[in-house]
């Protein structure tokens, strides 16, 4: 007698679990389409491609300092080292590329630059125990924008070989290279976190550390891995920069660790670990390029597009909290 | 100090072996040994016969020796198939095989009787259904021996009968199953032979058809002397604080009592049986559905701890580390906590209170400033217990009093109890150690899975009735 009934509000609940998944998988894309309406609506020079083409090309530095971010966040760590890895890696690949090293091999450099001090954020995490990761990477943050600084002298190092600047400022048939790159890694790190046993362990560590060790998972080399990840995608990101820019200079990704923060958190990860997709972290970078590209064209000040800005990163995460607190109770 | 000293038994192939004893005789450390969280001093351990040597869980896991802990150990973010494989995930030519993992899960729940979506996140599963999930991953990892450490604590009356279907189950495939547990019912139900631990030694290990459930209570409580109290009981006066139908679904259910001033209260009960999480939602500290507060007969309304202490409430809880000191903190900060409004810029008369609290409590100590982790237990207990002296409660709660520290401690706090009854106040006193309850108490509720299983007088009490009626039995 009570059969069917429970067996149709049982039906009724995982159609709503579904519509709330969809909800959650698009809701930031949904924000970041009306954006682009409204963008639409009030500028005539918004939606064309050149713009289009821009916007993505300006986010895409953003775009790979937030995919090495996302991992970190996903083990429920911070990296806020990663602007000034960025920047020291530009320094070192310039000066490199002035010694007369070859384009390719200052590029590489600059990659393995940014792996190496993120390995030592990592190391001092896990070996020194520091108590958060906030302490390890605040202290990179700095000593590599110090080492920058030192080893420039506080100048930019301008005018690379053609073929260096090509990541930054090429383009393959219209499409901007840095995209390209973008999407590369894009796929790369979305295979790795949903079809390896290592992405799966990343997940599990930030969503349950303690079961995580006992269930047998290496959490430190896991961590250690995480954040050389993060370092090495901001050498990748300093590698764009420099090309477009033509220059390397000192000062390169100040406060980046913020905009890459922000971009993951928008799309969706979250603070406590756990949870995260390379999806909505490039829904998160694109939703600020959007905005800053639409502010400019609007000729919103750069004062206020900060302020605008902030106020979207707390509306987004409210949004989140929201909606999650609505599908809560609604499985119960 | 030993904590589990000269225990030995075997537990055989496809059999439920109950570990039975009161609070703290050892269990969960000799578990741990058993599994490989703790190395024992000596002693040995054989499977299938021959001599093995456990270092870490993993060893344990190795085996074919899995742990069901009572705080699960699953990702809540993560499906139910991903949990169940778990740092074990099977890959194929294209990486981690979903397919695999969710065809898996669902024949290990189906072989347990059992049918969950493996694709659900855990954080939407209730907690009978997070437990099966632990089981199924202590099974996909082709464990023989599954160690359930009160499985049946969260459980509803329902939920406990799915859980021993699924026991049976087990069972009739092979696994052995060591069941913790001190409900008396649980062990003749499900259990084949019991073993029984009192103060960390090995009581007896026998088939539970052999011994009555009157026997073994006697065996897990021992012949030990009745406390004697310091604490003259006072006779029945004014109500003054009354709890009606309070309620908070999975967590206590119609709980309705009252405290006399210059009346000890205890409150009996096993561990998880609701007894903090009462006096926490009391205190204004956690959540309940339903129920009201009366003090001096008039309705008040409890929202926050704030609304609690502006009526003269005190709580002591039960974690003093986590809940009741601030740790890095000095002597005196602490015990001004709950008065540093009232010394607003009189920072002097605050020392000389504290200073006067620091004397009438006997901590001994060679500054105010010094960090109050430099304190023994006992004291750190007393400083506590002190910031609410200072501002004088009219009903304290007391939970677990004196958890965790020595003996002169102890007879002090318990001291201390007497003398606030009384001043007029009325102490309600959670306690695991029935020896202290039957010691301060002047009256005895005894909480058995969230509801009030019965209430003792003083003259009446004994620790039998006591464990009787907080396992279960009737």
């Amino acid at each position: 007698m009570v059969e069917p009934a429970s067996g149709r509000s049982e039906r009724a609940r995982s159609w709503r679990r579904a519509v709330l998944a969809v909800m959650r998988r698009l809701g930031a894309v949904l924000a970041l389409l009306a954006m682009c309406a409204i963008l639409t609506a009030l500028s005539d020079h918004f939606l064309t491609f050149d713009n289009v083409m821009n916007v993505f090309r300006q986010s895409a530095v953003n775009a790979l300092l937030a995919l090495g971010q996302l991992l970190v966040i996903v083990t429920a760590g911070i990296d806020l080292s990663v602007g000034s890895v960025l920047g020291f890696a530009c320094v070192v690949a310039a000066y490199m590329m002035k010694a007369g090293i070859p384009a390719w091999v200052s590029a590489l450099a600059a990659i393995a630059v940014g792996t190496a001090l993120g390995s030592v954020n990592g190391l001092m995490l896990t070996r020194l125990r520091l108590p958060h990761p906030f302490i390890p990477t605040l202290g990179m943050m700095n000593v590599a924008r110090g080492l920058a600084l030192v080893i420039s002298g506080g100048f930019p190092i301008s005018g690379f070989p053609a073929g260096f600047r090509w990541l930054g400022a090429g383009r393959v048939a219209q499409v901007p290279a840095p995209v390209l790159v973008v999407l590369v890694v894009c796929a790369v790190l979305h295979l790795f976190l949903s079809r390896t046993t290592v992405g799966r362990d990343i997940y599990a560590i930030g969503g349950n550390k303690q079961a995580a060790v006992l269930c047998g998972i290496p959490v430190n080399s896991r961590l250690t891995l995480v954040y050389a990840i993060s370092g090495g995608l901001a050498g990748l990101a300093a590698i764009l920069l420099a090309g477009r820019m033509n220059s390397g200079y000192p000062l390169a990704g100040v406060g980046a660790e913020l905009d890459s923060i922000a971009a993951v958190i928008i799309g969706g990860a979250s603070f406590f670990g756990g949870v995260g997709t390379v999806s909505g972290t490039i829904v998160g970078a694109l939703m600020i390029g959007v905005l800053r590209n639409g502010l400019n064209l609007l000729d919103v000040s750069s004062y206020w597009q900060s302020a605008v800005i902030g106020v979207v990163i707390v509306m987004a995460v409210w949004i989140d909290v929201v909606r999650q607190r609505s599908a809560s109770k609604n499985t119960q | 100090m030993a904590v589990v000293r000269d225990v030995s038994f075997d537990v055989r192939p496809g059999e439920v072996h109950a570990l039975a004893g009161a609070n703290g005789a050892g269990k969960s450390t000799l578990m741990n040994i058993v599994s490989g969280v703790l190395t024992p001093d000596s002693g040995t351990m054989f499977w299938d016969g021959s001599p093995v040597e456990l270092k870490t869980p993993a060893d344990g896991r190795a085996l074919g020796i899995s742990f069901v802990h009572q705080e699960l150990a699953l990702v809540p973010q993560l499906s139910v198939g991903e949990n169940v494989f778990l740092g074990r995930h099977p890959v194929n030519r294209w990486g981690v095989a979903w397919d695999e993992i969710h065809r898996r899960t669902r024949e290990l729940l189906a072989a347990m009787g059992h049918t969950l979506d493996p694709a659900r996140l855990v954080k939407e599963l209730g907690v009978a259904e997070q437990q099966l999930v632990e089981i199924a991953r202590a099974l996909a990892s082709e464990a023989r021996l599954i160690i359930m450490d009160e499985p049946t604590a969260p459980l509803s009356g329902a939920e406990t009968t799915r859980l021993f279907g699924t026991i049976s189950e087990l069972r009739a495939r092979g696994v052995s199953i060591i069941y913790i547990t001190h409900r008396l019912p649980e062990i003749f139900q499900l259990a084949d032979r019991v073993t029984v631990l009192r103060d960390g030694r090995h009581v007896l290990t026998c088939d539970t058809s052999a011994i009555t459930p009157e026997e073994l209570v006697r065996k897990m409580v021992g012949d030990a002397p009745a406390f004697v109290g310091g604490v003259q009981p006072a006779g029945r006066s004014r109500e003054l604080f009354r709890v009606v139908g309070f309620t908070a679904a999975g967590k206590f259910e119609d709980i309705s009592f009252d405290v006399n001033a210059g009346e000890v209260l205890g409150l009996a009960g096993l561990v998880g049986a609701g007894r903090t999480e009462l006096i926490e939602a009391i205190f204004g500290f956690g959540t309940h559905d339903r129920g009201a507060l009366y003090l001096d007969g008039t309705q008040i309304r409890i929202r926050s701890p704030f609304d609690a202490v502006r009526h003269g409430l005190a709580l002591v809880p039960d974690d003093r580390k986590a809940k009741g000191l601030v740790a890095n903190a000095s002597v005196g900060f602490n015990l001004g906590l709950t008065s540093h409004h009232q010394f607003l810029l009189r920072p002097r008369r605050l020392r000389e209170s504290a200073g006067r609290a620091v004397r009438d409590l006997r901590v001994t100590l060679s500054s105010l400033d010094q960090p109050v982790t430099t304190l023994s237990g006992g004291n750190q207990q007393k400083i506590v217990l002190g910031k609410w002296l200072l501002v004088g409660a009219r009903v304290y709660f007391l939970d677990e009093p004196t958890r965790g520290i020595d003996v002169s401690a102890k007879a002090e706090i318990h001291n201390l109890i007497g003398g606030l009854a009384r001043d007029g106040a009325g102490v309600v006193v959670v306690s695991s150690e029935i020896d202290e309850i039957l010691g301060v108490a002047d009256r005895i509720l005894v909480m058995h899975r969230g509801r009030i299983a019965g209430e003792l007088a003083r003259a009446n009490a004994s620790e039998e009735r006591i464990v009787e009626l907080a396992t279960g039995g009737e």
